[in-house]
């Protein structure tokens, strides 16, 4: 790598992790890593530059085929779940790409979270490719592309403190430039200091915010208030920085908090109707082919391998984002709600999310 | 409820996708549309093959010219809105998949292959992938018809689009849904794809062009 790449790279990777909410887009179409040959593992990805980068990097030593699918610069987990990485985007990537002039077999793997807007059985049936949902994490990837083999620890989603801290940079950035920018017309000297106190609201927010408990929207307003408040007038500030101070941490907390479904997978969502609705299971239909247990993100199935059936042993833990509905084969799991209404798998499998997380955007 | 208003705006795409490219393109869209529809059809009865039929705006005019059309798009609810302005019984097919999968469809068949404003939104891969498999699909003599947003030839009026397109981009965004990149060599990639180029028209400064192709011998 020539110093020029790596300082562009590096440049990107802040850039991009500081405004990652909006799409960046990179070429869609066929790359290789390492000297892939006809026998090669062949996977597949969305075209957001920032995964595409670092799933490459993530493959360094290893030999395979990178199928960039055009989902317009968005996210897998988004674009699977808003109906842009869909079955459509992953077959026309797969005939057009030119990856099956390159190996002899047929088989690709996604990235588990595409799994809530990729029918893997279509995909086959529309272009002979055979889908397999690989690990959730890129660094995952050469341990399961070395033993074959996807470990409870590949499929389950994380939220670590890395993690978080990129959540809270992509927020802190885009509100630092809107309250920072307010400043500058009302009370310039307090632009700085304002724009630290949103980085540290988005901090804390996506850090010790879950363990504030109940009222925690109040509490954290409250106290980003009072500091806010509190240096404000402490350093001499006008009454028009004094209103700044006071509104900033009000407004971002109500950004803060409002519920973004889908800003992380472990985000369940409490302002919509969809929050009563509850996964459910038709154990006689189950036939164990595993597949909710392979894409769930939330490890909600234990195999029960001498019935070969699967058991929703942990549902609490569901976030509802309907893998394990849409990969089923026999229909056997879908979404009821207390009244005992149900929401059917093929709607699942059809309406996808729109910005609000809710289920209205058909997609297939 | 405002965010139910907003709401209501994102999802209605496809109602507000015509008057929406109608506003961006200040009207040309029509006139685009209709040079298309007189391109690909030459006499009722012809069989046109329609690659990202969208809310069927070419396909009214192709059925105005007396043409069979089997008609492709992705989108379910684009689908939906094109149907919605036929009565039963028309002779059009509709197929709901990708245009990367006009190859199972039968090879020579067609009079002619129409693109109109689809080939934006591809890669380009797909794009090229697109192209050699629609000039299959032409019968001896056919035509492919091309319509889409491309780079203006010439310094000044490129530098020209280069600056509208930025409120451009965000204008289609909030009208259509969607951004689209202006494809960069159109002749280029028709010749890729085994075309001749036989005719061109241009609309808004070079910014929207037509190109009537054949294969090559």
């Amino acid at each position: 790598m020539t110093a020029a790449t790596i300082v562009r790279n590096s440049v990107l990777e802040v850039l991009q992790t500081a405004f990652r909410l909006v799409p960046w887009p990179t070429e869609a179409g066929l790359r290789s890593v390492g000297s892939p040959d006809e026998s090669s593992p062949v996977l597949l990805t969305c075209n957001y530059d920032l995964t595409v980068r670092r799933l490459l990097a993530a493959l360094e030593g290893c030999d395979a085929w990178v199928v960039v699918a055009a989902t317009r610069g968005i996210n897998v987990w988004c674009a699977a779940a808003g109906g842009h990485m869909s079955t459509h985007q992953v077959v026309s990537a797969l005939k057009t790409s030119g990856v099956a002039d390159r190996v002899r077999h047929r088989n690709v793997i996604l990235p588990q979270l595409a799994a809530t807007g990729v029918l893997a059985l279509d995909v086959f049936r529309r272009c002979r490719w055979r889908v397999r949902f690989g690990p959730v994490a890129a660094a995952d990837l050469p341990a399961y592309l070395g033993t074959g083999e996807k470990t409870d620890e590949m499929r389950r989603v994380t939220f670590p403190l890395s993690d978080r801290l990129q959540m809270a940079a992509s927020w802190a950035a885009p509100a630092s430039i809107a309250f920072g920018g307010l400043a500058l017309f009302f009370a310039p000297a307090w632009a700085l200091p304002l724009c630290a106190l949103v980085t540290a609201m988005a901090v804390a927010a996506f850090t010790v915010f879950e363990r504030l408990g109940a009222h925690r929207r109040a509490i954290l307003a409250a106290a980003f208030t009072a500091i806010s408040l509190g240096v404000t007038l402490l350093f001499g500030g006008g009454l028009a920085a004094a209103a700044t101070a006071a509104f900033t941490p009000l407004l971002m907390t109500a950004v803060l908090t409002f519920d973004y479904e889908g800003t992380t997978p472990l985000e369940g969502g409490s302002h919509f109707e969809q929050r009563k609705w509850t996964i459910t299971l038709d154990s006689e239909r189950c036939e164990g082919v595993y597949r909710c247990w392979e894409v769930c993100p939330e490890a909600c199935f234990e195999k029960l391998e001498d019935t070969r059936k699967v058991e929703l042993a942990h549902d609490d833990r569901c976030i509802r984002c309907g893998a394990c509905v849409v990969q089923c084969p026999q229909d056997a799991l879908f979404f009821e709600d207390s009244d005992g209404a149900r929401i059917e798998p093929d709607v699942i499998r059809t309406y996808k999310l729109n910005l609000f997380g809710q289920r209205s955007v058909k997609a297939l | 409820m405002s965010s139910l208003a907003l709401m209501r705006w994102l999802e209605g795409t496809p109602d507000r996708y015509d008057a929406g490219m109608r506003a961006l393109t200040f009207g040309r869209v029509d006139r685009l549309h209709e040079a298309v529809a007189a391109a690909a059809v030459e006499k009722p009865g012809d069989a046109v093959l329609e690659i990202g039929c969208g809310t069927g705006s070419v396909t009214v005019l192709l059925r105005a010219l007396q043409a069979r059309v089997t008609a492709l798009d992705q989108a379910p609810e684009m689908l939906e809105q094109a149907r919605a302005r036929f009565a039963p019984g028309e002779p059009i097919e509709w197929i709901e998949r990708t245009a990367s999968e006009i190859d199972a469809l039968p090879e020579g068949a067609f009079r002619s292959v129409v693109l109109s404003l689809c080939l934006s939104d591809m890669s380009r891969s797909e794009r090229a992938f697109v192209l050699r498999e629609a000039a299959r699909r032409l019968a001896p003599g056919g035509r492919l018809v091309v319509a889409d947003e491309v780079h203006s030839r010439g310094p000044i009026r490129r530098a020209l689009q280069q600056l509208w397109r930025i409120p451009q981009a965000a204008l289609a965004w909030l009208l259509v849904g969607t951004v689209s990149s202006p494809i960069p060599d159109l002749t280029g990639e028709l010749e890729a794809a085994g075309l001749v180029v036989l005719e061109e028209k241009e609309w808004l400064f070079g910014s929207l062009a037509l190109a009537v192709a054949e294969r090559s011998a």
